[in-house]
């Protein structure tokens, strides 16, 4: 019996594995964030492991063209030779790392030393900042550090409100819903989402008895309702001066930016009624521990963050917390809804282009020379800052002629995918290092297979900050290795001057000490400690410390101690809504899939209950469109066309469809997606462009979609 | 038509941008301006006669009401290190062949650019008795409103008022006269056109609104004007109406439409007619001075309203800051003046107009209404073909429907595709069908829990297969150990099935399904029973 966490999502769901006839099966365990349950994911991960077309040999494309098997050695020493040759023509940078915020806290941060000092490139970034981004660089703006719950979820059910933007919990992470119970009961939810989404529908009436609100805001206006918020806070008096004039500073400015967002001009801009700003913004006042409230908590998901006016999105709702005196406050705050299974503990270790371990920043000195020193290297040998994850991608083919991708399947998660494509197959060498044929891994030049979740030891950081490990069922079949090890051999063949451990427990005792001091210090932790404590441990965790489940109660991160407040300027969609293309087009996940579907995909039952892309819309657009339910359906942007079965549903606003974004080929979401970013965080616009809709028998000019990928990988 | 913006400012000293008016449309330019204008190549000068922070002034009829904190109306300040902002000065002269503004402190800004913001002041009618020329004052307790002082100045007397006129019966003076009600104020407004808001509403939908209002205490008299306005001591006591009828008042709001201030661009000898008139690009008969807002005469009119007045501050700035701009700018232009948006702002009634009305439809448009005065709701729509043949909103009357107003604003302005029958855009959320939770009625198929794709077919064969309690159910189709959230309708399932079946599989283990009789109408899948049920186990998800 091994006692770890399932290998999805942020949630971390504790389960237990059992050996069984096939390898292992999976049983919930009560662990705080699920309380004993788990997801049809969850519950079906232990197919992945045995999934029939794992990789279990390192595979290199031989003359034929086809990826062919070969030993390790070969590969590596192919790689390095790739890498060497590279380099010695392009320069360091020319070599590029893709990191993935699935890997656990060791790996991500060994794989940020390896690009610095093993491949000394500057450009190493990762699929976090498609998911994290905005809400870290407005965390850190206002609070000075960035942690996506910023107390345990747990605290969530003793609140009188909760107001979700842009996140689908209920089929995304649905033994979270279980925290919600009380507030719902109350009748103190509230949803912001252009679609009636199973979290949406936790609002219903029907649902709850007391019945909560749902305020389907047109897409692209999520800040215009926060601001529309917080108005009428200001114009009713409710805001808590008190705290205000204590714990943060700059909330004069705030207070007058949004004196131009009065209701009926929000309600305009969002297409939510007046009367249902003014209930909501009641709601969450009255909730308020400073009104007399048990308390109230803002939470943010991608539907709000992944546009270019992410950030400053964020900074409306941390705004909005700020000024109800919630951050700091039993039951109350604000927090983010991390996806990723490690998108937390990913981003704190190194894979950002900017950040070295324990969220330090690569541009200062005292940082570089702290970890250059646990590294054992000149500081002036670690690179410079790099570019984001959407412009990293747009360099592949040019300036970057090399890239290593771990953990993250960009040839279907990335925005404007089929650019990506075309660029992926430009570059001179493609390394994947995966445990399925992906479809990233199938266009690689070199694949290296590596363990799974059941198959290796490490740590990994919840959406609550809550570090927690991750422990080994069973071994890896073939011959699949640890991304630890291949990183350390990689860095001999390349005379890295720093050693790379290979034992998990090591690498995080070197990951402690690279963060002591740092905004995410996990000095105090180690795999002995935390498998004493049977619920893990929040960072900050300094040495001698038992960490830090709720931030903020006496001061913020900044030396001031207060809260940043900046007044914000909601912006339109970079691809806004024209005579041709009238329809917004949004994208999200469904319950059964994870991120691209690479792992999801492969399991049997996960198929059975969601299949294939679709596109949802309006009764009253297909009738329109003369579209019947089950149609196929064109959806298509100056980027590409993605085809898909239509699903009639009233659930959605008229003016706009919904697409998950889990599949490849012809019914690719993100073939139609745009990739303008954040100009703060750099995170790509996927929840909203303007897109035309039509039956696919009667589309014209259809932009040629991708095929399907049929490639065969030898096992 | 171009606005030579100058390309580069690289070692030139700044332009002198020269702003007069700190209103909404004034502050709204200055701002837009600064943002665009990155290699600071403009200084810029902003001058405002009134004393006060600029201010939202559009909610002022809601501070009015008591509806607003004053905090919430204050705007942003300009950003001192780009904007010098002389406040509580007024401009009192413009010599343009030097280049000066006079202010009322008597000291002079020199200007490149002069950009005239001053707005427009209200229009007192020349009634007898409200002294508005030059024989006597104004009674004390007749009041406008357009400033902060004078919402303060008629608040202060809404305290001890006993009855109040409006004069004017346009929002402005309906969102008055309903805030003075709601301050406890009795209040009779007094219009000489046929109905309320004339200029917006057709006949139908003013009746149903003066009915929404007197259910308001607002009491509405139309088609008489006001023929005197009687005062003792200088005080007014009462208003004598063009029909005879005497009305005793004690505090008068005159809201009869606006009138652009034009002295100083008139005295400066700049084409005046009922505002500043300037050209396409915003540039009056001077190249060098520019009008904006509701001083300002463009070629689409004069419609006083706050949404092109920022359009044109956003226009002007963009022309000065992006060399490209300027060719684009006439697309710019909004909708005509009169079809402009316009909302009623006042608690207990949702009014929303915008477009064409009903009355001026043309013969080959749909035009849907909804006339309910009883239930003191009206809409009206317009739909026409676009230039593509593709339908789209024209115009919205929409009275007491605030489910469908948003909505209906949503696709009015940005013309998102219509239902092919546009009476479906009279349902709130477009009509969104309820769904049965009853565990009794749904159908079969329904998804019980999600988190495990479960279905009730799936927890009904469960059952059959002898799983008598929620426990039993979770442990063959994992239903409630996702979030927990189906529990309740699980239950409600096995204490129904349980009731349907003395036999159940709590009381008589051994009796197989097939055993038990079974009636169509109490059938838990509705009169078919099912066997292609998945079981799985819950120690080892099935991986076919
Ligand atoms: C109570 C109320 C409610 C309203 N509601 C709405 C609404 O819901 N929707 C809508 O669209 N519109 C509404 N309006 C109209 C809207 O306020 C105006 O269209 C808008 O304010 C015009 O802006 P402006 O800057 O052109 O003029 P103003 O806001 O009038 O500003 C002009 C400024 O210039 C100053 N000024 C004038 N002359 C000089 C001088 N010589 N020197 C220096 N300064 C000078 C004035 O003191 C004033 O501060 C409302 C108006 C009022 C009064
Ligand atoms: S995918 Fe997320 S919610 Fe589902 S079981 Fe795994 S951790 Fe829990």
């Amino acid at each position: 019996m091994t006692r770890t966490h399932c290998p999805y999502c942020a949630l971390q769901c504790g389960m237990t594995l059992t050996p069984s006839e096939e390898g292992v099966s999976v049983t919930p365990r009560d662990f705080p964030t699920n309380r004993g349950g788990l997801c049809q994911k969850g519950w079906t991960s232990a197919d992945v492991l045995r999934a029939p077309d794992r990789i279990t040999r390192p595979l290199v494309r031989g003359e034929s063209g086809d990826l062919e098997p070969v030993s390790w050695d070969e590969a590596l020493a192919y790689v390095a030779a790739r890498v060497r040759a590279i380099q010695a023509a392009h320069g360091h940078d020319a070599v590029a790392v893709f990191g993935g915020g699935g890997l656990t806290n060791e790996k991500a941060y060994q794989l940020g030393k390896f690009a610095r000092v093993a491949l000394r490139t500057r450009h190493i970034d990762y699929n976090g900042r498609f998911c994290m981004s905005s809400a870290a660089a407005a965390g850190n703006r206002a609070f000075g550090v960035d942690r996506g719950l910023p107390f345990p979820l747990a605290d969530v059910a003793g609140a009188d409100a909760v107001l979700l933007v842009g996140s689908n919990v209920a089929d995304t992470m649905p033994p979270l819903v279980q925290h919600l119970g009380p507030v719902r009961a109350k009748g103190g939810l509230v949803v912001v989402d252009p679609r009636h989404s199973a979290t949406a529908a936790l609002t219903d009436a029907e649902s709850t008895g007391a019945g909560g609100l749902h305020l389907r805001a047109l897409p692209g206006t999520d800040q215009v309702l926060l601001l529309g918020l917080l108005h009428l806070v200001v114009a009713d008096g409710l805001a808590d001066e008190e705290y205000l004039a204590a714990r943060t500073t700059g909330w004069d400015d705030v207070r007058r930016s949004v004196a131009l967002w009065w209701p009926d001009r929000v309600a305009r801009v969002t297409g939510v009624p007046e009367a249902l700003l003014r209930r909501a913004a009641h709601l969450l006042a009255d909730a308020s521990p400073a009104r007399g409230g048990a308390g109230a908590v803002v939470l943010t998901g991608r539907g709000a963050e992944q546009h270019t006016d992410g950030t400053d999105t964020v900074t409306a709702a941390i705004n909005l917390a700020l000024a109800l005196g919630l951050p700091g406050r039993r039951s109350s705050g604000y927090g983010c809804l991390t996806g990723q299974g490690n998108g937390q503990g990913g981003r704190e270790h190194g894979q950002k282009s900017d950040q070295l371990p324990g969220y330090r920043m690569i541009d200062d000195p005292e940082a570089r020379a702290h970890v250059a020193g646990v590294w054992g290297v000149d500081p002036d040998l670690l690179p410079g800052k790099g570019v984001p994850a959407v412009e990293l991608l747009g360099k592949l083919g040019g300036e970057v002629r090399g890239l290593f991708v771990h953990g993250a399947n960009v040839l279907v998660s990335a925005p404007d995918a089929l650019a990506v494509r075309r660029r992926i197959s430009e570059l001179d060498l493609l390394v994947v290092c995966d445990f399925v044929p992906g479809e990233t891994a199938q266009l690689a030049d070199v694949v290296l297979p590596v363990t799974q979740w059941a198959e290796e030891e490490g740590t990994m950081t919840n959406l609550e900050g809550r570090v927690l490990r991750r422990r080994k069922a069973l071994d890896p079949p073939g011959e699949a290795r640890s991304e630890l090890d291949i990183l350390a051999d990689l860095a001999r063949l390349l005379d890295s001057p720093a050693a790379f451990e290979t034992d998990p427990a090591t690498v995080f005792d070197e990951l402690a000490r690279a963060s002591a001091g740092g905004r995410a210090d996990y000095s105090g932790l180690s795999h002995a400690r935390l498998d004493a404590v049977e619920e893990g441990l929040f960072w900050p965790c300094p040495a001698g410390s038992d960490g830090t489940p709720r931030m903020f109660t006496e001061r913020f991160a900044h030396p001031d101690g207060r809260a940043r407040m900046v007044a914000t300027t909601p912006g339109a969609p970079a691809d806004d809504l024209q005579p041709d293309r009238p329809v917004y087009l949004i994208t999200g996940r469904v319950l059964a899939h994870y991120q691209s579907g690479a792992q999801t995909r492969r399991v049997a039952a996960l198929n059975r209950a969601s299949a294939e892309p679709f596109v949802e819309l309006h009764p009253q657009l297909a009738r329109r469109l003369a579209v019947d339910d089950g149609d196929d359906v064109a959806v298509t942007s100056p980027r590409g066309t993605a085809v898909a079965r239509a699903r009639i549903t009233t659930g959605i606003r008229p003016d706009t469809v919904f697409m998950p974004f889990h599949w490849p080929g012809a019914g690719m979401a993100n073939a139609v997606t745009n990739d303008a970013t954040d100009p703060i965080s750099g995170m790509p616009e996927f929840k909203v462009c303007a897109v035309s809709v039509a039956r696919a028998d009667l589309a014209t000019a259809l932009h040629e979609a991708p095929r399907p990928d049929t490639e065969e990988i030898p096992a | 038509m171009t606005l030579n913006a100058p390309e580069k400012a690289s070692g030139q000293a700044p332009e002198k941008v020269l702003v007069i008016g700190a209103g909404m449309v004034g502050h709204r330019f200055v701002e837009e301006l600064v943002r665009g204008d990155r290699d600071q190549r403009y200084a810029v000068e902003l001058v405002g006669e009134e004393e006060y922070e600029p201010y939202n002034r559009i909610l002022l009829s809601d501070v009015l009401a008591g509806r607003s904190d004053l905090k919430a109306i204050s705007l942003p300040m300009p950003d001192p290190g780009r904007v010098q902002f002389w406040r509580g000065v007024a401009a009192s002269a413009i010599d343009r062949e030097s280049g000066v503004v006079h202010l009322s402190d008597g000291s002079t800004r020199p200007y490149d650019r002069l950009v005239l913001a001053t707005g427009a002041r209200a229009f007192v009618p020349p009634v007898p008795g409200l002294g508005v020329s030059d024989e006597g004052g104004q009674p004390r307790h007749v009041h406008v409103l357009r400033t902060l002082d004078d919402c303060r100045n008629i608040a202060a007397r809404a305290i001890n008022a006993k009855h109040a006129v409006v004069l004017g019966g346009g929002v402005l003076g309906l969102e008055a006269a309903c805030g003075l009600r709601r301050r406890g104020v009795p209040v009779t407004v007094v219009d000489l056109d046929a109905h309320v808001m004339a200029t917006q509403l057709d006949a139908p939908a003013a009746h149903v609104l003066a009915a929404q209002l007197a259910d308001l205490g607002v009491d509405v008299v139309t088609g008489t004007s006001v023929a005197e306005v009687i005062s003792a001591y200088d005080e007014l006591v009462a208003v004598r109406l063009t029909d005879g009828r005497i009305v005793a008042a004690d505090l008068m709001l005159v809201s009869c439409g606006v009138r652009a201030n034009v002295e100083l661009a008139r005295g400066a000898g700049l084409d005046v007619d009922r505002g500043v008139v300037v050209d396409a690009t915003l540039t009056s008969t001077d190249p060098r001075v520019h009008a904006i807002g509701d001083c300002a005469q463009a070629p689409g009119g004069m419609p006083g309203l706050l949404a092109p007045g920022w359009r044109q501050a956003e226009q002007l700035a963009r022309m000065l800051t992006e060399p490209t701009y300027a060719e684009e700018a006439d697309e710019t232009a909004g909708p005509a003046a009169s079809q402009e948006p316009v909302r009623l702002k006042a608690a207990g009634v949702d009014l929303v107009t915008m477009g064409v009305r009903a009355s001026t439809a043309r013969d080959t448009d749909r035009v849907i209404t909804l006339s309910d005065p009883a239930g003191r709701r009206h809409v009206d729509l317009v739909v026409r073909p676009d230039d593509r043949g593709e339908p789209t909103l024209v115009g919205v009357t929409c009275l007491g429907a605030a489910d469908v107003s948003a909505t209906l604003s949503v696709a009015f302005d940005r013309r998102t595709p219509l239902p092919v029958d546009p009476l479906a855009l009279l349902l709130p959320d477009g009509g969104r069908a309820e769904e049965s939770t009853s565990p009794v009625r749904m159908p079969g198929s329904t998804t019980v829990c999600r988190c495990n794709g479960v279905s009730k077919k799936d927890i009904v064969a469960a059952w059959e297969a002898g799983a008598g309690t929620v426990e039993a159910i979770a442990g063959r189709t994992r239903a409630t150990t996702g979030c927990g959230g189906c529990k309740d309708v699980v239950c409600g399932l096995v204490d129904w099935l349980n009731a349907s079946d003395p036999a159940s599989p709590l009381s008589d283990a051994g009796t197989g399904p097939a055993d038990r009789p079974l009636t169509d109408a109490t059938s838990p899948l509705g009169g078919g029973r099912s066997t292609d049920v998945t079981q799985r186990n819950i120690t080892a998800p099935s991986t076919s």
